[in-house]
């Protein structure tokens, strides 16, 4: 259980750092953003990271939960990645 | 860019930084691949080693820890009644077998050390097939084999020292780290590999920087002896350093009067109760038999990260306590955590899996490494169907280190199956079939065409690996569906992990087989914008 909240905060924490990125607004909304809307993901990125941080060690112990939590991070990054490069794949097939 | 046109000018930090990790990386590549990979088996080193002993029973529950430790006594009061000292792990929750090794009296140094397996239901010497298991990868990533120890022990050493090198030169190098940080381009060529490379890079950076210092710490007192031997002058002081590391004492001197051994059984109670019920993990007998006879327990390292030890100390003939230590200094302390950290022994199964899943991006980091080497190069070749000397032994000990290991360690588990059980030198005749392959895939790569080598090396780890369930399925009662079935989650999980990995060697056999170079570019082409970093490495390496 504590482990699917640490990694459900980490992938989200990367989705929005990802959403606040010139890049992948292009990719996925067709546009850049407006600063206010990109600021206010990169914060809520960064707050979820924080927040996976906070559970970790809280549930798992300082040493235990900097160690899980960096596998959680790894694993959610890994996931945001291959989800944007999955749809990008797929939406290239379609058109 | 226009570095090729410009007239050359300083060279900056990037651009040494960039050489640095080109050569420390292809030079330290072939091994740290297989370090890397033997050394992410080592996570599961116990579920390997269950798994290749199938005639012992899946353990449900482990057993009593205080009865184990008695039964185990008992059989060494038959099988060594000489030995100064007898030392033994109790089963956990992850390993259903006692290893014991005891000293052989009048004998000094490594050879002075009988070891044998013991069945913790029976106490008796275990009687499954001879395997080293899990524990030849793990051995083979920092020691190597048919090498003395000790130089095996400095090669690791002197890669991990290019690993963190390569770390290093490879962020700086890497400028838009976090520009980059999700953008992986598919069907790019090179571009593609980069990217890849990069993302299995940068996603577990906290872990590759965590796994290769720590690596050097397991070893420090090895590769820099000299801060301790000077701070440390006499004997005396020494082994009071050392006993701040490991529980591991030197026994004292038997008095030579004889007197039984105190109940072990109620010794480790006595532990159980002060560690909880999982929490002794080793336990060292000095002078069994006789009257200066000392019990040491040492606390299961399931139980916390640091493995500095925690013991406690009983007198032998009476079972009283002596004394308990449960911390160490500050810098065992440090030491003992670092450690702890890369054995990842205190994992639960979810951060387990994340190590293992982590450790293996950083196999494939590696690996893309070694590959992104000869993709750049290839296109700059004078004449791409003749490449010199340089770039064929490069792309041959390629396809040796990554398609023939998953070949070579597949074997093993194959070789563990169908060697005959009672065969004189079993364990080490899996190990040498595990290298005869590996041989092979080499010459096999040498002899065929690049492409062809590295499409046939794949696909024949696809199939191994797929059909290990099968062979298992054959030659043990213990086939995969009934280990489902049955709830065998180290069976289970294992093979499972097997298919997995076979499905992920086809796809890159696929994606090879399909792969069609591209005609060389024209060279005022190849510097892209968006690539300036490594456009620069283009033209200097």
């Amino acid at each position: 259980m504590k482990h699917i909240v640490i990694f459900c905060l980490s992938a989200l924490g990367f989705l929005c750092l990802a959403l606040a990125m010139q890049r992948h607004q292009e990719d996925l909304f067709g546009k850049e953003l407006a600063r206010k809307p990109t600021l206010l993901l990169r914060m809520a990125g960064w707050a979820a990271l924080l927040a996976a941080l906070a559970a970790a060690v809280e549930t798992m112990g300082l040493s235990l939960g900097l160690v899980s939590y960096s596998g959680h991070l790894s694993a959610g990054a890994a996931v945001v990645a291959l989800s944007l490069v999955a749809r990008e794949r797929l939406a290239g097939r379609a058109r | 860019m226009t570095q090729k046109t410009t007239a050359p000018k300083a060279r900056g930090i990037r651009q040494t930084m960039s050489d640095l990790h080109i050569w420390a990386g292809l030079l330290a590549g072939w091994l740290l691949y297989a370090m890397f990979l033997t050394g992410t088996t080592a996570y599961f080193r116990d579920e390997i080693s269950q798994w290749m002993r199938p005639e012992l029973p899946a353990q449900h529950q482990v057993p009593d820890a205080g009865a184990t430790a008695q039964r185990v006594v008992d059989t060494l009061q038959q099988e060594a009644p000489s030995s100064p000292q007898w030392s033994f792990t109790l089963p956990d929750a992850r390993n259903n077998v006692v290893s014991a090794f005891w000293r052989i009296p009048n004998i000094q140094g490594r050879r002075g050390f009988q070891s044998a397996i013991f069945d913790p239901a029976s106490g008796e010497k275990l009687h499954a097939r001879d395997t080293n298991g899990g524990d030849f990868f793990y051995r083979f990533h920092f020691n190597f084999y048919y090498i003395p120890v000790l130089w095996g022990r400095w090669l690791a050493g002197l890669c991990a020292m290019f690993m963190l090198v390569a770390i290093i030169s490879g962020v700086i190098t890497h400028k838009k780290i976090f520009i980059d940080f999700f953008t992986f381009r598919w069907g790019k060529g090179q571009r593609s590999w980069l990217d890849a490379h990069n993302m299995l890079s940068v996603f577990g950076l906290p872990f590759h920087l965590m796994i290769t210092y720590s690596g050097l710490v397991t070893l420090m007192l090895l590769y820099m002896p000299w801060g301790g031997d000077a701070a440390f002058k006499t004997p005396a002081q020494r082994q009071a350093a050392l006993a701040q590391m490991s529980a591991f004492r030197q026994p004292a001197r038997p008095t030579g009067e004889s007197a039984p051994l105190a109940s072990i059984a109620d010794i480790v109670r006595e532990g159980q109760q002060h560690w909880g019920p999982d929490g002794v993990g080793q336990v060292i007998i000095a002078n069994p038999g006789d009257a200066a006879a000392r019990v040491t327990l040492v606390q299961n390292r399931a139980e916390r990260v640091s493995i500095s030890p925690h013991t406690m100390v009983f007198d032998g003939v009476t079972g009283k306590l002596d004394s308990v230590r449960d911390s160490a200094s500050a810098a065992a302390e440090t030491r003992g955590v670092l450690y702890g950290l890369h054995l990842g022994n205190f994992a639960d199964v979810v951060t387990r899996w994340l190590y293992f899943l982590v450790s293996l991006a950083g196999t494939a980091m590696v690996g893309t490494g070694l590959v992104l080497w000869t993709v750049k190069r290839r296109a700059k070749l004078p004449d791409p169907q003749r490449p010199h000397f340089g770039f064929r032994l490069v792309e041959r000990l390629n396809i040796t280190a990554i398609g023939g290991l998953s070949i070579a360690m597949t074997v093993f588990l194959w070789a563990n199956r169908l060697l005959p059980v009672d065969a004189a030198h079993r364990a080490a005749g899996e190990i040498d079939i595990f290298f005869i392959a590996w041989g092979a895939s080499l010459l096999h790569a040498v002899l065929r065409p690049a492409k062809r080598a590295w499409v046939e090396q794949l696909w024949c780890a696809a199939a191994l690996l797929a059909l290990t369930p099968v062979l298992n399925a054959l030659t043990t009662s213990r086939p995969l569906w009934k280990s489902i079935a049955q709830g065998d989650w180290v069976f289970a999980g294992l093979e499972l992990t097997l298919l997995a990995l076979a499905a992920a060697h086809a796809w890159l056999a696929i994606r090879t087989m399909r792969h069609k170079p591209k005609p060389a570019r024209k060279p005022a082409r190849r510097a892209q914008p968006g690539a300036e970093g490594h456009a620069q490495e283009q033209v200097t390496a």
